[in-house]
């Protein structure tokens, strides 16, 4: 999203759908429904709807539900997929245990 | 701090060609791997490539790897496995963790060759236990010797999708389907084709509804999608199962690249976030270099070029070689890769229904929505011919690069030509010895052997067989046809195994002569 | 709709995201302008989620305290967001002799403002929390501190006030503020213009560079910060905990995971390349520190460290002020990275300067121009 966006912009009634129980994020069991309400509440970028869901923040660091979280934001501000930026990437790349990363071999 | 000249992030084909290329012009080379086995998606593949001659065609994927392992240990490539990098920092520093800590290393190029990672899809029930990604499945076939399953259902007709169905057949267990949203296969006919006169049934237009279970998965109903692909009311069908593998695309694992503040685009060309770069491989940041699925979903072949590609380059970029050299190497290495992006399945026909092949033969739907050629359409294809005594039948009916088979021959009587693309044609002013040369040399399995006179009344039908336990000669049983039917009573007449065909044996059935076109493989009598 | 409003705030971070939500319960016109992508992305998420009065200077105390009686207790019910807030006391530990009368310093100048904080022995320190090792020899506590989710805290504030029909524009890089004759109404962006009846400037360190273009200045550093999130541990503790050492901060998160700010030492001469770096040496040299003060964690997955800034002023308190050269114009600025828990009651007390009201409470220690040469 390089453009200036305005963030009271009508996405219309929130509508249920019969899968919003569906849980997209697994490690985080962050379901459709709470994803598209989160829109609605004016979440628009993944970066939001991580913090406020916790969406991709889990030991398998988005790598299963990003593009499906994407998605579904996607489609409720009926947008293409690619105007929204993925999450930042954070070291460690994969989760690693304390004391391991307190120990520098070198 | 350790320190090299090129650290290497992922010990894959793109990966280890990369390091091979560096290390042979005098580069110090690290390559770092999270796996404890090297070789990335190499070592999964048990089925032989596609592609030509030079570039590995008909060698079983897991055997390039060993030949790229040890062509790089010659080159004094060192490799770390169980090395998890876990961040690429600031002045090209590379944080791994190896062992019980953490260690820094600093190089003045790194090539990020990590690959990628399995899509998923969501539909009631993927959360269950035995909803798996194809790669996984194949993982745990052909690296751990696990069957993942008895009773498999498959989503998705790309190559991974079909490749991964005939590995999960070979590894004894049921394909009850293979499914895919799409009305026609995504991958290559011949991979279809196999499985699909295994007896797989397709369900193309068809989705998944749900995967039932309360603990794990114990079976899965589908349906059929419109052009919308909303479900059409009525269509579900029930599969009892007690796995479901996805095989429905692949991310690049990109991260490293993002984190180190490389200029990042979202491509679905790609598929998906990817770094910017150019065509050797070099991104926004001067001296951080990709290769492989990680800028952009291909496949091994073009992997191992794009990382041959990159890592001449990053000789260059540290002054091992001259402008020059790069250029002229790179130069042959993208013929190749120019070479492999051609056909039906180009990138650029990704998504298009292409009706007729280069040589004006319209391609057989059947094919593309059942995944086997109707009876009908057999005829039209170059390398269908028919003569007295025996042979050859090639059942390859799309553009493809690959052209083993033309070498194969020693009589030389399979003709391709210049264009490796082209539909294998028939000499049929060579005689055929019988030898099956060309048979075990089709990657895709798409080659028969035929007796059309083979006795009175009887044809014969060599066929290639990656199955275990062989049938014995002798041994009664049912010949089946493209679809996987019964079509006829079969008698095993020979079996051939020898060291050049590589573990594809040569089963010869003998069938009523009116089957010679039809019968395409063998059931033994239950 | 266009670009005019009754208050423009230049800043989508918590302290312009809780001013636009109290000033919209006053029925005022709110537009935010937000540089970035996403609402909240400084400091406002880059933070230990600390809720504390300890520790806090004496003039910035008040506000503190005000917030921890009056506004944290309510807010999620008053938000509609869970932020998660925690009175359950701040730990801070000492492990040495030189710790402790640090500790000791601390706590004697809290007392003199009135606010309950006493020193108490190792054996008090675990009897509060058993996973503490023994190397900790006493601590300050202040049951009254806490900790809330400053990502759900600042979206909620975002959510809140955009349902009270604030206006929010993200991407929207402010580059000046002019004075239109003699009066701050005006905000020039990259692309647009915006006019308000008042202009309330919370940007964070990026403050400094736009209220330069109405001459005015305020003495602060942008200075990094590092943090590291484990995976979701059981729940151990609801403490905020600090070290008089200051190796390192935190607290377990609702969530399970635990949330530990630290330092290598090197931050103020990072390197900054514009993408808020993590350090290679910062996070191990965290998980050194935390493993001498809680063991247990020695196991815990690390899933995610994260690099931010703070905006430090030269005294360590913020500006909370109108601009008397300036009129029109407030300046938020300069929290030194303690703001957030005293962000709901800044809002509140902007929204007050925003509407020219009486304040609840005494800004004078806050105004700009209390920075004067040393001799």
């Amino acid at each position: 999203m390089e453009n200036i966006f305005d963030r009271s912009v009508d996405l219309g009634e929130f509508v249920p759908q019969p899968d919003d129980d569906m849980i997209v994020c697994r490690c985080e069991e962050v379901t459709k429904g709470q994803i598209r309400q989160a829109v609605h509440d004016g979440m628009f970028t993944i970066t939001e709807i991580r913090r406020y869901l916790r969406t991709g923040m889990g030991l398998c660091q988005g790598q299963t539900c990003a593009k499906l979280v994407k998605r579904i934001v996607a489609n409720e501000l009926k947008v293409s997929m690619d105007v929204l930026e993925p999450a930042s990437s954070r070291a460690p790349m994969r989760p690693i245990e304390m004391e391991v990363f307190a120990r520098e071999n070198n | 701090m350790k320190r090299f000249d090129l650290i290497i992030v992922g010990a894959g084909p793109s990966g280890l060609s990369a390091a091979i290329e560096a290390a042979n012009r005098g580069m110090n080379v690290v390559v770092f791997d999270e796996n404890e086995k090297p070789g990335g998606q190499l070592f999964k593949q048990i089925h032989k490539f596609f592609g030509s001659k030079e570039h590995k065609a008909k060698v079983r994927g897991f055997v390039i790897g060993e030949q790229l392992l040890k062509e790089a240990s010659e080159a004094g490539v060192t490799v770390v496995l169980n090395a998890t990098v876990i961040g690429l920092y600031q002045d090209k520093e590379v944080v791994v963790k190896i062992g019980d800590g953490v260690e820094h290393y600093k190089a003045d190029s790194v090539l990020i060759a990590t690959g990628a990672s399995e899509n998923m899809v969501t539909f009631e029930g993927w959360t269950l236990p035995g909803v798996i990604g194809a790669g996984a499945a194949q993982t745990m076939m052909n690296l751990h010797g696990i069957k993942p399953g008895q009773k498999v259902l498959m989503l998705g007709s790309g190559n991974v999708g079909l490749v991964v169905s005939f590995q999960l057949l070979q590894a004894g267990c049921e394909v009850v389907g293979l499914v895919d949203a799409a009305p026609r296969v995504g991958g290559y006919g011949v991979h279809a084709a196999k499985i699909a006169r295994c007896g797989v049934p397709f369900y193309l237009s068809h989705t998944i509804v749900k995967a039932e279970g309360t603990d794990c998965v114990t079976g899965v109903t589908i349906a059929q999608v419109d052009k919308n692909f909303q479900f059409v009311e009525g269509s579900e069908k029930h599969f009892d199962v007690d796995t479901i593998c996805l095989a429905v695309g692949l991310s690049p694992m990109s991260q490293l690249l993002k984190m180190a503040g490389c200029k990042m685009e979202d491509n679905p060309k790609r598929g998906g976030q990817v770094p910017i770069c150019d065509e050797f491989g070099a991104t926004s940041i001067p001296g951080i270099f990709v290769a492989g699925d990680v800028s952009g979903i291909e496949e091994a072949s073009s992997a191992m070029i794009g990382g041959r590609i990159a890592g001449i380059t990053a000789a260059q970029y540290l002054g091992f070689i001259d402008k020059e050299e790069q250029l002229t190497k790179c130069e042959e290495n993208k013929k190749a890769l120019d070479g492999l992006r051609q056909g039906m399945f180009a990138p650029k026909n990704r998504g298009k229904l292409v009706e007729k092949t280069e040589e004006g033969i319209p391609v057989s739907m059947n094919l593309l929505e059942k995944g086997f050629i109707a009876n009908d359409e057999m005829e039209r294809f170059p390398g269908v011919t028919h003569k007295a005594g025996v042979h050859p039948v090639m059942e390859c009916t799309q553009n493809i690069p690959c052209n083993p088979c033309q070498d194969a021959c020693p009589k030389h009587c399979i003709k391709i030509g210049e264009k490796i693309t082209s539909l294998p044609a028939v000499d049929e002013s060579v005689d055929c010895i019988g030898c099956g040369m060309c048979v075990a040399s089709c990657s895709g399995q798409a080659i028969f052997l035929l007796d059309e006179t083979y006795e009175e009344g009887f044809a014969a039908v060599t066929l290639p067989y990656e199955f275990l336990p062989l049938p014995k000669e002798g041994e009664k049983g049912y010949g089946l046809g493209r679809d996987g039917k019964v079509v006829c009573e079969a008698e095993v007449v020979q079996v051939k195994t020898a060291k050049a065909f590589d573990h594809t044996n040569l089963l010869t059935i003998k069938v009523p002569a009116d089957m010679a076109m039809k019968a395409r493989f063998y059931k033994k009598e239950a | 709709m266009g670009n005019t409003a009754d208050v423009i705030i230049i800043g989508g971070g918590i302290i312009g995201c809780a001013t636009a939500y109290y000033l919209a319960k006053k029925n005022v016109s709110v537009i935010v302008l937000e540089k970035d992508k996403s609402i909240g992305n400084g400091g406002s998420s880059r933070n230990g989620g600390g809720v504390r009065q300890s520790g806090r200077d004496p003039r910035e105390l008040p506000l503190a305290m005000y917030a921890v009686e009056h506004m944290w207790p309510t807010l999620s019910e008053e938000l509609g967001v869970d932020v998660e807030y925690h009175k359950e006391g701040n730990l801070r530990l000492g492990k040495t002799k030189k710790h402790l009368e640090i500790l000791q310093g601390l706590t004697d100048k809290a007392q003199a403002c009135g606010l309950k904080v006493n020193m108490i022995d190792a054996n008090e320190v675990k009897r509060i929390n058993p996973y503490l090792s023994d190397e900790v020899i006493g601590a300050s506590w202040c049951p009254t501190d806490g900790h809330a989710n400053p990502l759900t805290a600042t979206l909620g504030f975002y959510k809140a006030a955009r349902a009270l029909g604030v206006r929010f524009y993200t991407g929207e890089d402010v580059i000046a503020i002019k004075k239109i004759k003699g009066i701050a109404n005006t905000v020039v962006t990259k692309k647009n213009v915006y006019t308000g009846g008042k202009i309330i400037l919370a940007s964070g360190y990026a403050s400094r560079k736009i209220a330069a273009t109405v001459g005015i200045d305020v003495p602060m550093q942008n200075v990094l910060i590092e943090a590291l999130v484990t995976e979701a541990e059981p729940k151990m503790f609801n403490q905020m905990l600090g070290t008089a050492d200051a190796d390192f901060y935190g607290h377990q998160t609702n969530h399970g995971s635990f949330v530990f700010g630290g330092a290598s030492g090197y931050e103020e001469m990072n390197k900054d390349d514009g993408t808020q770096p993590t350090s290679s040496i910062t996070a191990p040299c965290i998980c050194r520190g935390i493993m001498k003060y809680i063991p247990k964690l020695a196991d815990a997955k690390i899933v995610r460290t994260w690099a931010g800034y703070e905006d430090v002023s030269a005294d360590g308190i913020p500006v909370i002020s109108k601009i008397d050269e300036v009129p029109g114009l407030i300046l938020a600025c300069g929290f030194t990275g303690h703001g957030f828990g005293i962000a709901p009651v800044v809002g509140k007390l902007l929204s007050e300067l925003g509407t020219d009201q009486q304040t609840t409470l005494d800004l004078k220690e806050f105004r700009y121009d209390r920075f004067k040469a040393v001799i």
